[in-house]
């Protein structure tokens, strides 16, 4: 492929210029501190991967990802930033469904690494619009399946009712019926908190993403913790983020979503690449990973 | 017969069950008890009839009255003490509160003090007490309302300084967290700058190499073409590999970004050091512009994003001032400032000098104060944010730094339109300390 194109924007030049420097080689590059140049050339060239700072005087961040979005869909957004405010992580979660949220100061293998991955599904996404290779295939309509990981039974209550019969319901008591649910059965969406009991069902979520990426997964939490959202979002690529207590609206609004998002995935797996997640990074989470992977791959095979 | 009953808070405690006489006693019998070395200490007799109902006292001054005259006892002896008896004895009901009782016990005694007061219950008798015993106990129902007092005070006290070591914490604490952000932006493109230069020195290095192997095979007498031409094409392959000419350019501008970085790094430090010094009341010679300087470069995470700032700094003459004080000041103004502006706010910082006085003005295009609370801004404790956030006491602290450098500080404001605060800080200036409750607080924390 001709160099892929990347498009850097934070209002301190400085930091462009060093970025920049990374990709010297193999990019073609467009850097600015203006957001509303970014847009103009969103629209106007083919841009691979975005990589945007979040504070910055014009416009936040997110809300840039926000307008990337709906202005050059297939672009890739990664959020850059020394600022981990959990407004700004939210809003770049549920609005701007950034790839990857990384930290400042970066790590230059780790950028280069994620940008690089994110330009080949950005490419691949590209190649596949020109040329209309793969149509749609429909899935014959089965009905969809929601999983939901959260003791709380208001969570539960409130997706029935949004949800009303159309799909089927799971309401997974611990990790262990989650996992015997999964087995049977893909799932469409997943709706969970963080904690399930005490057990943090974190590397659940992350482990269904990597075996399973169309699956979209909804966290309703209380718990607020930028820290571990930056995380889901890196290594599980959740879909939404949503602080309790729940509002229906919202559910409904996202849920529908969603489901949408799920059906086209399956209609379309190349899709699936824009929401590969990076590795586990903890150790015990990877092992715990590791061994529901395993697990279920038995439980799938005693079922089959 | 004497009890210490002066440790009660009621009457009843001071109740003496005194055995009272009837009225009809002859004045005989009540010498005889005037007499008994038990009832020294009672001043007079109660007189309560058969119904239990106190009729009246006879006190000993009453009685010596009688006694002492010539042929008294000869004379009066047999007759009833209801003859001689005062028919209005003090009575206190039992159950009266103390000070109540106090009260009317002592609006109603007579000096020299010759009588006891009576104690009832119901209107019936059930003892005396002693006037003296009474005032015992008033005395230390307030020293205990005293010592409550006390005690309030000093809790009041160390809340108070709670409050304003909270204010000073979280100010701190502000102050930490935004240059905790401002240094990560340096910090990012510098290091980032280093690896990327290091990596260019690994491959300009083996560039070098493949030169100097080249060059040296050139000039080597022994060297045949095929080992010449390897290094040639060795050298080619590293130079379109490379591009270093222009990668070396770039590194030369990364370079400089880097010492740039490494500068705002550095000046960040010097600003923590500088309010690390926050209790210090160490003066220094420096002008106001400084002061500014250092808390825009402090507050710039807070101001950045929202807020134009424009600068209008005059030649200003160095004054003797705390500095991390003023600081403390300004930094203060600037946060009030942004929180007054949602955003796209302007920032207008002006300096100049004026009749032997240092004058400032910080003026923001924010929300503004409405005028019944422009009065109060300055008042401890004063704060139109909701519970939890702030203490209140930002600009009471931020008036008395001022006061205690011999200056000014008002405001103006316009709802809708904007604040303005004027400062203004005589040349020559000895820095005070303060005199005030709240301020004296404050001075005991710059003290600790």
């Amino acid at each position: 492929m001709s160099k892929p194109t990347l498009l850097l924007i934070d209002d301190e030049e400085r930091i462009l210029r060093s970025l920049r420097m990374l990709f010297f080689t193999g990019y073609n590059v467009h850097m600015t501190t203006d957001p509303h140049e970014a847009i103009r050339i969103l629209r106007d060239e083919q841009v691979h991967v975005v990589v945007s700072d979040q504070r910055m005087p014009v416009m936040q961040g997110s809300e840039l990802l926000r307008i990337a979005r709906e202005t050059s869909p297939a672009t890739m957004r990664i959020l850059l930033t020394g600022y981990s405010d959990l407004d700004a992580s939210i809003a770049s979660v549920n609005e701007g469904e950034v790839f990857r949220y990384l930290m400042k100061p970066w790590n230059g293998d780790e950028v280069k690494q994620v940008v690089a991955e994110a330009a080949a599904i950005a490419e691949a996404g590209f190649a596949l619009q020109k040329s209309h290779a793969e149509s749609a295939v429909v899935v014959p309509g089965k009905k969809p399946r929601v999983l939901i990981m959260d003791n709380d039974e208001a969570t539960a209550q409130a997706v029935h009712e949004v949800l009303q019969g159309r799909c089927e319901i799971i309401w997974a008591s611990d990790a262990q019926h989650a996992m015997e649910e999964l087995a049977k059965q893909d799932v469409s969406v997943v709706v969970s908190d963080l904690m399930l009991g005490e057990t943090n069902v974190g590397y659940i979520l992350k482990t269904i993403k990597q075996l399973n990426p169309q699956t979209q997964c909804i966290v309703v939490t209380s718990f607020s913790d930028t820290n571990s959202l930056i995380e889901l979002i890196n290594q599980a690529q959740i879909s939404r983020y949503l602080p309790k207590p729940l509002s229906r609206g919202t559910l409904a609004r996202h849920l529908e979503y969603l489901l949408e998002r799920f059906q086209a995935l399956c209609n379309m797996p190349s899709l699936q690449q824009r929401q590969s997640v990076a590795p586990i990074s903890n150790p015990q989470e990877k092992q715990l990973s590791e061994n529901f992977t395993s697990l279920l791959g038995r439980l799938r095979k005693a079922g089959a | 017969m004497r009890t210490e009953n002066s440790s009660g808070k009621d009457i009843q405690s001071l109740v003496i069950a005194l055995q009272p006489i009837a009225p009809y006693v002859q004045l005989e019998a009540v010498a005889d008890l005037f007499l008994n070395s038990d009832y020294a200490d009672v001043l007079s007799l109660p007189v309560v009839d058969d119904e239990g109902r106190p009729v009246g006292i006879i006190s000993r001054y009453r009685f010596m009255d009688i006694y002492l005259k010539p042929y008294g006892r000869e004379l009066h002896g047999k007759r009833p003490v209801s003859s001689f008896m005062g028919e209005k004895p003090l009575l206190v009901a039992h159950d009266q509160p103390l000070a109540e009782a106090a009260l009317h016990v002592t609006q109603n005694m007579r000096f020299p003090l010759m009588e006891d007061f009576i104690i009832t219950e119901r209107g019936q008798y059930i003892g005396i007490g002693f006037v003296v015993d009474l005032l015992k106990a008033m005395e230390l129902q307030m020293r205990a309302h005293s010592d409550e007092l006390n005690e309030a005070y000093s809790r009041l006290k160390s809340s108070q300084l709670a409050l304003v070591q909270s204010e000073k914490m979280a100010s701190l604490g502000q102050m930490v967290a935004g240059i905790a952000h401002e240094i990560n932006t340096p910090l990012g493109y510098v290091q980032n700058n280093v690896a990327m230069g290091q990596e260019l020195f690994a491959q300009v290095q083996a560039m070098n190499d493949g030169y100097e192997t080249l060059v040296d095979s050139l000039l080597d007498e022994q060297a045949n073409e095929e080992q010449v031409t390897a290094h040639m094409q060795r050298v080619t392959t590293l130079r379109g590999d490379t591009n270093a000419r222009e990668m070396l350019e770039a590194m030369q501008g990364l370079m400089a970004d880097s010492l740039y970085g490494i500068g705002q790094i550095s000046e960040l430090v010097l600003n923590l050091k500088d309010f690390s010094r926050m209790d210090a009341a160490a003066t220094e010679n420096m002008s106001l512009n400084d002061c500014i300087e250092s808390a825009l470069n402090i507050g710039r995470n807070v101001l950045k994003g929202k807020v134009e700032i424009i600068k209008d700094m005059g030649e200003l003459p160095r004054i003797t001032c705390a500095p991390s004080q003023l600081n403390q000041v300004f930094l203060n103004l600037f946060t009030n400032a942004a929180q007054a502006m949602e955003s796209n706010g302007r920032l207008t910082i002006r300096t100049w000098c004026e009749d032997g006085a240092v004058r400032a003005s910080v003026r923001d295009s924010g929300k503004g104060i409405p005028s019944e609370n422009l009065t109060r801004i300055f008042d401890p404790f004063f704060t139109t944010k909701p519970v939890g956030e702030g203490t209140g006491l930002g600009l009471a602290i931020t008036h008395q730094i001022i006061q205690q450098h011999g200056g000014e500080i008002s405001v103006e404001s316009q709802p809708g339109t904007g604040t303005c605060f004027h400062i203004r800080l005589p040349v020559a200036v000895t820095v005070t300390q303060p005199d005030m409750p709240v301020h004296a607080a404050l001075s005991l924390l710059q003290a600790a």
